[in-house]
């Protein structure tokens, strides 16, 4: 099996720092690849569950955008339906009516959403979450969970990071995933102070396993947190609509009072949306809260293509399957090679590990064997399955993990 | 702690510490300190206190203290020890008097030695050996400042239980130097200079050019990971946290 090179990458990227700060900058800076030469910076195009780097390199893309590609590159509906609006209006002086079908639309699906108000990024809307909770509970504090990822506004940043200030992140509480008791203890302390608790369905931050939630977990946060007068804020960025059309509250059976949605929502047009219950539609309303781009047509009319499509094409049950047979064959083929992978996380999204170092060093030299082999693997973040991905693409793959456990295993200093 | 208290541990433990690699690395040095038989502890009111040992051309530094001294120069507060290092006041010797010419003529010769390599000019940085000395003293007061950021500075202290437990190993190639962190997960570290065993991340500098440009900073480091020419792997929140401690380094020592 050919291995890829990236001459025009590394062209392009030293081109790029001369232009860019950090040449490409943010989550898809290169510097967690490792190592780094083995994975491509740009692309060229892409289609389906493919892209082609600026190489030529073909990969079966298992980042997705990291999120936002949940039917596929260049979806014929979903391109036609935002190709369709943007000829007729996309930018514009007034909204759209497109912005109420999409609401509706919301509505209609997702057990929680009693009104759904729109912006372009995650952030945008987990931003307009907690300034809803404080809004409604008068309140300052917001519980989060210690590695919990809910985008990069001051708040949401780890101490120490440049630009953030130590009064940035006063009224942010960090506990544990998982643990009851640190949530009752911070309770105990702070209740009064309380707006609200925020995290991610289940728990999935980068460079560590994920986990999902106990049994009874989020029933408990719900019961705790309304009993002291917070709200319950659902971060549903990055698994939203990948594990339930009616919000990822649904599979784990608990009902928040808001859920921030954005990635898979439209397919890679760029669209997030907070969604909430009836109680708060006031406050909601009287949080100010905007963006120049916050209303462009195009998207809500992809997002109502995007999620008819995973409807019709029962999107979560078929990325679950899609998952399934993939980790299934990579755990296998590493048990054949000596070595011992773990999946977690949800198998639409899986983060996969090889445990048979502590260090992770094992599984980023086995990523990046199967990157440079067109299976475009990163080591430190789940991945994620679409609805394009086939069984021929998941077998396709399953070789290349294969030539990538032996190339692994030749190299020196990778024995399991 | 205030901004001159976490000076004071950066200019004590992290930077003077640096004469008990200077040394090894510079033969000057260790002419300097051949014939030296002689123990120097620097004591701030309040408690933060080290020693260096001269003795058999070697140097030793220790903190906290345990060993007696012959010579004991003591500062009244962090904001004291710092106008030392900046050469606007003196230390109140409270023993030692007798060694008040060593203190005066001969201890001098070495902190100048030091000096001189941690303030690289154009020139200077034309010469190879002297890059090598500058690039490992750097790195050298990194990890070394990196131990007591976590201590006391407001946002290492912040950073330090946010990081798994496990030791980083920054290494220039390829020969050196070579340097380590071990985090102990609960908000602490340690630091010392060489190889360290199954490290649980690696930060490899492809050269001494390299590593003296990020240290100096000339060097875009996101770049030059992208480019290679710095190569991590390994545990990398480790690294990334620690890219963020040492940046708290300038804000204390410039």
């Amino acid at each position: 099996m050919k291995t890829y090179t990236y001459e025009n990458s590394t062209a392009l990227f030293k081109r790029a720092v001369k232009v860019i700060p950090c040449g490409v900058y943010g989550h898809f800076s290169p510097a967690p690849y490792v190592p780094v030469e083995a994975y491509p910076f740009f692309s060229d195009r892409a289609r389906g569950a493919r892209f082609w780097d600026v190489d030529g390199n073909e990969f079966i893309d298992y980042m997705c955008a990291y999120g936002p590609m949940v039917l596929g590159y260049a979806h014929p509906e979903v391109d036609a339906a935002f190709l369709k609006q943007h000829a007729e209006s996309d930018a514009n002086s007034v909204a759209s009516p497109r912005m109420v079908e999409l609401a509706e639309l919301l509505v209609d699906r997702i057990p929680t959403a009693d009104w759904a108000f729109f912006a372009r990024n995650g952030a945008d809307v987990t931003n307009m979450a907690v300034m809803v909770a404080r809004s409604a509970t008068g309140r300052k504090k917001i519980i989060a969970i210690k590695g919990g990822y809910h985008g990069t506004t001051p708040w949401m940043q780890a101490p120490g990071h440049h630009g953030i200030l130590e009064e940035d992140l006063q009224h942010v509480i960090r506990i544990p995933w998982n643990d009851i008791k640190a949530l009752e203890t911070v309770i105990a302390e702070h209740g009064p102070d309380i707006a609200g608790f925020i995290a991610t369905p289940y728990h999935h931050p980068v460079f560590a396993d994920n986990e999902l939630p106990a049994e009874g977990y989020w029933q408990k946060v719900v019961e705790l947190l309304h009993k002291n007068g917070s709200l319950v804020i659902v971060d549903d960025v990055r698994a939203g609509f990948r594990l339930h059309l009616g919000g990822s509250c649904e599979r784990y059976g608990f009902k928040p009072d808001l859920i921030a949605f954005s990635k898979a929502i439209a397919n890679g047009y760029a669209l997030s949306s907070l969604v909430g219950v009836e109680s708060l539609r006031v406050d909601a309303a009287k949080v100010f809260h905007t963006g120049s781009f916050w209303f462009c047509a195009g998207s809500f009319a992809a997002a109502m293509a995007c999620l008819k499509e995973l409807q019709r094409l029962d999107g979560a049950n078929l990325m679950e399957s899609l998952g399934k047979q993939l980790t299934d064959g990579i755990v296998s083929l590493a048990s054949s090679h000596g070595y011992t992978m773990k999946v977690s996380g949800e198998l639409a999204m899986p983060y996969m590990r090889i445990t048979d170092d502590n260090n992770v060093m094992l599984q980023q030299a086995w990523c990046s064997e199967c990157t440079k082999r067109g299976a475009f693997f990163t080591s430190h973040h789940n991945w994620f399955l679409s609805t394009a991905h086939t069984e021929a693409d998941i077998n396709h793959t399953l070789d290349i993990c294969d030539e990538a456990f032996k190339a692994l295993k030749n190299s020196s200093g990778a024995q399991p | 702690m205030s901004y001159d208290t976490v000076k004071a541990h950066l200019n004590l433990n992290a930077l003077l510490r640096n004469l008990e690699n200077l040394y090894t690395l510079d033969q000057e040095t260790a002419s300097l300190i051949q014939s030296w038989d002689m123990a120097v502890r620097f004591t701030v009111l309040g408690g933060l206190s080290a020693r260096l040992g001269f003795q058999n051309g070697t140097c030793t530094y220790q903190s906290p203290v345990q060993d007696p001294a012959d010579v004991v120069l003591c500062f009244l507060s962090g904001r004291h020890l710092n106008a030392m290092f900046e050469e606007r006041s003196n230390p109140i010797p409270l023993k030692g008097f007798k060694h008040l010419g060593f203190l005066k003529n001969e201890f001098p010769k070495v902190t100048k030695r030091l000096e001189y390599f941690l303030k690289p000019t154009p020139a200077l940085l034309e010469d190879e050996a002297y890059v090598r000395v500058n690039t490992a003293l750097s790195l050298y007061i990194a990890v070394y400042s990196v131990c007591e950021l976590l201590r006391v500075d407001p946002v290492g202290r912040q950073i330090g239980p946010q990081m798994p437990a496990g030791t980083l190993q920054l290494s220039v190639l390829p020969d050196g130097p070579h340097a380590y962190i071990r985090y102990d997960g609960r908000g602490g570290a340690t630091a010392g200079i060489g190889v360290a065993e199954t490290p649980s991340a690696v930060l490899t500098f492809e050269s001494c050019q390299t590593a003296n440009a990020l240290f100096n900073g000339k060097l875009d480091g996101f770049g030059a990971i992208a480019l290679g020419n710095i190569k991590m792997r390994g545990l990398i929140p480790l690294v990334e946290n620690t890219n963020v401690i040492f940046d708290r380094i300038p804000v204390y020592l410039q």
